[in-house]
């Protein structure tokens, strides 16, 4: 492989939109892309088939990005490499790389600023992400409840350990359709 | 002063204790298997399955001389979990002798809720 491989999760309607918009500023006028952006799927063995040492539990948890040499970026270093890796984002993402006396300031805003993004993915709209985190869990109520409100429904609870997919609801989805 | 990012340190992939079936292996290896057997009906993308992967590799180890526990991935297996009704990930099925004796939805994430859950229909 040529371009480094941006791995998204699917299933998560904030992920799919950031990754649509890094695939579209990865092209350039010839068609060629500075970046693969791929989901993360389903099956594990094709994704160890990219590097042995991708897990997917791994890779549904935090943002993972492949290199052409065979190494992994994780986290807010992955989206440092994307940002560099961008023709109109470019221009600023040396500033990850500044760093006094070890200490990476800007590195480390993005890494915060990642994780924040991370956790409230819930409240746009995540089935994946599961239950939010604690500080974010007031928020969420409050934007399913307004949601709730909004469309005249009365499910506005939080199911506790139940989520994800559920194969019936495609299969009546597929057969209404 | 500019530092070299780095990289993700070398690790070794995780171990797994829990088979994976398919809609094909399901017959030889649940259906028609002795003794009981814990199916996770579960999907990678699930947060709650991935909550409760490592406590279940735990319950696997623990359970391995009495017990068969096996995985299927419903994004992938839909007709197989909609023929069980799965109706969310995750949700575990317990087989004795090919017969489905008892079913386990969103069991609670720690382990000794699920070693509860897939001993419990055993016992009775």
């Amino acid at each position: 492989m040529n371009a480094p491989i941006l791995l998204f999760n699917d299933e998560c309607g904030v992920c799919r939109r950031i990754a649509h918009w890094v695939q579209t500023s990865a092209k350039n006028n010839s068609g060629d892309t500075s970046l693969i952006v791929r989901p993360i799927g389903d099956d594990p063995a094709a994704l160890r088939s990219l590097s042995p040492e991708l897990d997917i539990w791994d890779a549904y948890e935090t943002i993972h990005l492949l290199m052409p040499d065979g190494s992994m970026k994780v986290g807010g270093e992955a989206v440092a490499q994307v940002l560099r890796t961008l023709r109109n984002t470019r221009w600023f993402a040396w500033s990850f790389d500044v760093s006094i006396f070890g200490f990476r300031p800007f590195q480390t805003i993005l890494n915060g600023a990642y994780t924040i993004l991370a956790d409230v993915r819930p409240i746009f709209g995540c089935e994946s992400c599961g239950t939010p985190s604690a500080w974010i869990r007031p928020i969420a109520w409050i934007a399913k409840w307004a949601k709730a409100v909004s469309r005249k429904t009365r499910h506005i609870g939080i199911k506790p350990h139940f989520t994800s997919r559920s194969p019936r609801a495609s299969t009546a989805a597929t057969s209404r359709s | 002063m500019i530092a070299k990012p780095r990289d993700r340190p070398q690790r070794r992939p995780r171990e797994d204790g829990i088979r994976t079936v398919t809609g094909s292996s399901f017959t030889p290896l649940v259906l028609e298997g002795k003794g009981p057997i814990v199916v996770e009906f579960m999907s990678y993308g699930c947060a709650h399955c991935r909550v409760i992967e490592p406590l279940l590799q735990q319950v696997a180890e623990i359970v391995k001389s009495g017990e068969t526990i096996f995985r299927v991935n419903v994004a992938i297996e839909q007709e197989l979990a909609a023929s069980y009704e799965i109706e969310g990930t995750p949700t575990l099925l317990m087989f004795l002798d090919g017969k489905e004796v008892g079913r386990s939805e969103g069991p609670t994430p720690t382990s000794a809720g699920l070693l509860r859950a897939v001993t419990q229909p055993f016992e009775s």
